[in-house]
């Protein structure tokens, strides 16, 4: 089981990783209220693309099956998943079926 | 020579042209700016033929010198590449002069090449005429440089008729999807839009503040434009035509663009560097089946694979043999498809391994050489990957050597990746393997 709180870590630390890779402060410094991408986001579309795979890896260490973030549902979607962290989050919890913490 | 496009501009006169970061350049300005280029270009370099390497992102002067070019019968090589692929395919063409161009200004420096460099199938353009080289993929992994008659594609552009469009221009310059784009609308006196960045949200800024009505655009980016702009779809009022192209469109992401864009007409196209852009028009709005409708182009279908005759195509490649073209003259584009009623068609894909991210593609091999000079590398595989983002990404997977520590060497493939290669290409996805699934590469490397 992987809890909210869980996700989320995995989700900053990932942009950490991601800001000091792309000389990005904002990344490294990100919060829940991060945007991830449009309007004043410090992520380009191969930079969110590189998030979210290292987000399926490292989902697929704690959960122990393989897991796809992206698919036509989650593009359509009216509040899109990929446009702050904080959605990202709601959306994982939402995806892997785990309870709000 | 094409002497009808000078004298257009002259004509457009006082029409804006192209806007940019660097401001608002009319016809008049672009037509004294080639005329500034052509005199400067030959008291310096003579009127002998030369091969000149433009390197900067789409401007006025970029704009400028290739017309310039075309005008003094010479090559010319658009490039806006990573700083390091630059420099490689500045070498492969023998490049002896390099002008760096930066909205309406330049720099020109001479290299250390001579010579003229000849096509692989001992063919040539007329002496009167100027080449454009561009690059594409090769099978090897290497670019392949390819040669295009600049005067002859110039001239299919004369029969354009004269209107007021505002069309954006996405597309790179260094892009035959590109470089249609311009082209095409300077002949015909619209007024192109150069954006700073193609991040969707400061693409749909630009959209709005410049009323633009046509954008040319890949499947990828109009899937991240909706997505960036999904809660300010107002911003996108003024567009009235979307063409898409460069790689397959989704069903669902077509479909999701007519639900959300109802009254933008949406026309797929296709074109390969080789080729050049074919006109097509999209018979059926929500079908992603198009029919080609171009005087200039013939066209069959072989074992399922699109085979095309062009006027507009290449005369032949620079470092690559012919092998993609029939001994009377098809172009075997590599690209599946199907065959729908009416004699329209439906675009598959790609076979074989090339990888198509958003529209830009490359070979496997040329990521695979990167990643094996990597320390700890002791074998990799790259291979494309669906992705509903973006079309495809590149994945690899690696065999380390013992020992070495998973994360770090994951961080040091990317950083290398991102020193050497433009950023389409480098890996969204590493895995970790102790088997390569095929054993392509080692025969590669051994043989």
């Amino acid at each position: 089981m992987i809890t909210r709180a869980q996700i989320l870590t995995l989700i900053l630390n990932r942009l950490k990783m991601l800001g000091e890779e792309l000389h990005k402060p904002a990344l490294v410094q990100a919060t829940e209220q991060t945007r991830l991408f449009g309007d004043k986001a410090d992520l380009d579309s191969m930079g969110l693309v590189t998030l979210i795979a290292d987000l399926e890896y490292d989902l697929q260490q704690h959960v122990g099956r393989s897991v796809s973030l992206v698919d036509e549902k989650a593009m359509s979607r009216l509040t899109s998943p990929f446009r702050r962290v904080d959605y990202l989050a709601d959306y994982l919890v939402e995806l892997l079926n785990v309870p709000k913490s | 020579m094409n002497f009808w496009l000078h004298e257009r501009f002259k004509k457009f006169n006082t029409k804006p042209a192209l806007v940019g970061t660097w401001g608002e350049f009319s016809y008049a300005d672009l037509a004294n700016l080639t005329e500034k280029i052509e005199s400067e270009f030959s008291s310096l370099a003579g009127k002998d033929f030369t091969t000149i390497g433009l390197v900067g992102d789409c401007c006025p002067a970029s704009v400028a010198w290739m017309i310039a070019a075309e005008r003094l019968q010479h090559w010319v090589v658009p490039l806006v590449d990573h700083a390091q692929e630059t420099a490689d395919k500045l070498n492969q063409i023998h490049a002896q002069w390099v002008v760096i161009t930066e909205g309406s200004t330049w720099k020109i420096y001479p290299r250390a090449a001579v010579g003229k460099l000849e096509l692989s199938n001992n063919q040539s353009i007329p002496v009167s005429h100027a080449g454009l080289v561009l690059f594409s993929s090769g099978t090897s992994g290497n670019p392949k440089a390819m040669l295009q008659d600049l005067s002859n594609l110039l001239s299919t552009y004369e029969s354009r008729h004269e209107n007021s469009l505002v069309i954006l221009s996405l597309l790179g310059f260094d892009h035959i999807g590109g470089i249609n784009t311009i082209l095409g609308g300077l002949a015909a006196g619209s007024l192109i839009v150069i954006p700073e960045s193609r991040a969707p949200d400061q693409v749909a800024d630009v959209i709005k503040k410049h009323h633009v009505a046509i954008l040319p655009a890949t499947p990828t980016f109009l899937n991240l434009l909706l997505l960036a702009t999904f809660d300010r779809l107002a911003d996108l009022a003024s567009l009235r035509l979307i063409t898409y192209g460069t790689e397959p469109m989704p069903e669902a992401l077509l479909a999701r663009l007519h639900q959300v864009l109802p009254s933008v007409r949406l026309i797929q196209t296709f074109g390969t560097t080789e080729t050049g852009i074919l006109k097509t028009e999209s018979p059926e709005v929500d079908s992603n089946f198009l029919r080609i409708n171009d005087p200039n182009v013939e066209w069959k279908i072989v074992n399922d694979e699109l085979w095309l005759k062009t006027r507009t195509q290449i005369r032949g490649y620079l470092n690559a043999s012919n092998e993609k073209f029939t001994d009377d003259g098809w172009f075997m584009t590599g690209d599946k498809v199907e065959v729908g009623p009416n004699d329209t068609l439906r675009i598959l894909g790609r076979s074989g391994e090339m990888i198509n991210v958003g529209g830009q593609k490359l070979m496997p091999t040329e990521v695979e050489s990167v990643i094996l000079s990597v320390p700890g590398v002791v074998d990799c595989r790259v291979f494309g990957e669906k992705n509903a983002m973006v079309g495809q990404t590149v994945a690899a997977d690696i065999i380390p050597q013992a020992g070495q520590n998973w994360e770090t060497l994951r961080a040091l493939i990317r950083q290398t990746c991102r020193q050497t290669l433009s950023t389409y290409k480098v890996p969204t996805r590493l895995n970790l393997v102790t088997a390569i699934s095929t054993n392509r590469l080692k025969k590669q490397r051994t043989s």
